[in-house]
């Protein structure tokens, strides 16, 4: 898939306009990167070329999965990332029809500790064998600068939603601020965990499964709606769908007893209601955030990004503003090492790297601790 | 150090196939500070081709467990030398 650069003109109507300080590279690079953050395991090859655009060479990835009922534990979640991390390095480097010695850079992801550290000691361990730098990226820079280089979104309030974080993020002077988050529990784990509840299976995600469920819903059943400001709280959500298992019109199967058994619940009207409602809480804090800073473009990245649902209501609140959702597939949205590798390498074309003995992770790392050097 | 006279001690050696790996595990592996450093100190050191890594810890267990996890970071990182070690050093002619 071909990148797209937009032209300095498209950049907020009626501001002052800067040039970016991103200069096109006097030479092709190409970059690994390494993602490990959470189930997930990726590794992506991407090319910056002279003229400035970017080319996705490959994009592997391999997802831990448990048994329905079970969320993925750190030590597990390690062990399998150990498993797997060089099969899918060598894959992504087959796809991409190159060698390790041939990329300018490689990079690490910062999340969930231990698996974390389990990438980072391959992609030390590559730097140190090809002398090639490294650079650390912060997860969800990662997912901004993949979306934004894939739907050509140049500045958009960025709804970043997955099974760790969820915020609404805003560019403003070199750093993404971030404008409102959950509270408590991020959406994804939200939707995630309720998936546990009424047990859906874990393949391909939970989050996926509660959408198909979702879309044989047909009753809105009443849940707490709870945006606080610009942010909002979920765990208080979650415990009250929780609390419509145990109803005595609940029907775990979703079949009514018998013909006068009508006022009745099933999984898919929970999954249904679940959905609406936080979904709508997260367009509002949304909506808020675009009239704030005058934006008419949201973009959403993240897991939770891939389900239809938010995009269409997202969609819907867009479109009544006069502007516009730029959403991505499950290929770019769940998380992926290219857009580890993409985040680097805007990076390092600014002459960031990240010393080996800097390299170590850290399970906290906000999104607004990251210097925005390539743009302006 | 008097005070660590009673700790439990336990040296492990590893040996790679040259020093140049052997220091490249050394160097990868004393970024990550142990997570409990009042309890357990660890000292890497190169020695020939052999990777020798010493550590002090306040009580048995501990001391299984961060040897465990030593040697699994130690396997995750001879695993990837051994597959790119060799095209690390000689590295295809078609590269450009």
């Amino acid at each position: 898939m071909a990148g797209i650069i937009l032209p300095t003109s498209f950049i907020m109507p009626g501001r002052l306009k800067k040039p970016t300080p991103l200069k096109n590279p006097e030479r092709p690079y190409i970059a690994l990167g390494l993602e490990g953050s959470a189930n997930k395991l990726g590794a992506g090859v991407i090319k910056h070329s002279e003229d400035g655009t970017a080319t996705v060479l490959s994009n592997v990835r391999h997802t831990y999965i448990t048994p329905p009922g079970e969320g993925f534990q750190p030590r597990d979640t390690a062990l399998h990332h150990r498993e797997w991390a060089l099969k899918v390095i060598n894959d992504s480097l087959a796809k991409a029809n190159c060698e390790v010695s041939r990329c300018s850079c490689r990079l690490i992801g910062p999340g969930m500790g231990a698996p974390l550290q389990s990438v980072a000691l391959v992609a030390r361990t590559l730097s140190l064998l090809y002398n090639k730098p490294l650079v650390g990226v912060n997860h969800c820079v990662g997912h901004i600068e993949m979306g934004r280089e894939i739907t050509g979104a140049s500045n958009p309030v960025v709804l970043y939603v997955s099974g760790g974080n969820t915020q609404v993020i805003a560019y403003s002077r070199q750093c993404y601020r971030i404008f409102g988050e959950t509270l408590d529990i991020a959406v994804g784990n939200c939707l995630d965990r309720f998936a546990r509840v009424i047990n859906l299976s874990n393949d391909p995600s939970p989050g996926y499964n509660i959408e198909l469920e979702a879309k044989r819903g047909k009753r809105l059943v009443s849940l707490p709606y709870a945006t606080k400001g610009m942010d909002i709280s979920l765990s208080g959500i979650l415990t009250s769908v929780e609390a419509y298992t145990i109803d005595k019109r609940f029907r775990s199967d979703g079949q009514p007893r018998d013909e006068n058994d009508t006022d009745i619940i099933t999984p898919a009207d929970l999954c249904f209601s679940l959905q609406e409602t936080v979904f709508a809480m997260l367009v509002e804090i949304t909506e808020r955030a675009m009239a704030h800073i005058g934006s008419k473009e949201v973009l959403i990245v993240g897991g939770v990004g891939c389900n239809e649902r938010l995009q269409e209501m997202m969609g819907i609140m867009a479109q009544e503003r006069n502007g516009q959702v730029f959403a991505t597939d499950e290929r770019f949205c769940i998380d992926n090492g290219i857009m580890i590798a993409q985040a680097g390498l805007l990076a390092f074309r600014m002459g960031q790297t990240t010393p080996l003995a800097k390299t170590s992770c850290t399970q906290r790392f906000r999104t607004d601790q990251v210097h925005v050097a390539w743009r302006a | 150090m008097a005070s660590t006279s009673d700790w439990h001690t336990v040296t492990v050696e590893v040996p790679f196939v040259s020093p140049k790996h052997a220091s490249i595990a050394k160097q990868v592996i004393d970024v990550d500070k142990e997570l409990q450093p009042q309890a357990v100190k660890r000292e890497l050191t190169v020695d020939g081709n052999k990777l020798v890594a010493k550590f002090d810890t306040l009580t048995v267990r501990l001391a299984r467990l961060t040897v465990n996890a030593f040697l699994e970071n130690v396997d995750l990182v001879v695993r990837t030398l051994e597959n790119f070690g060799e095209d690390a050093e000689n590295p295809p002619v078609t590269a450009a």
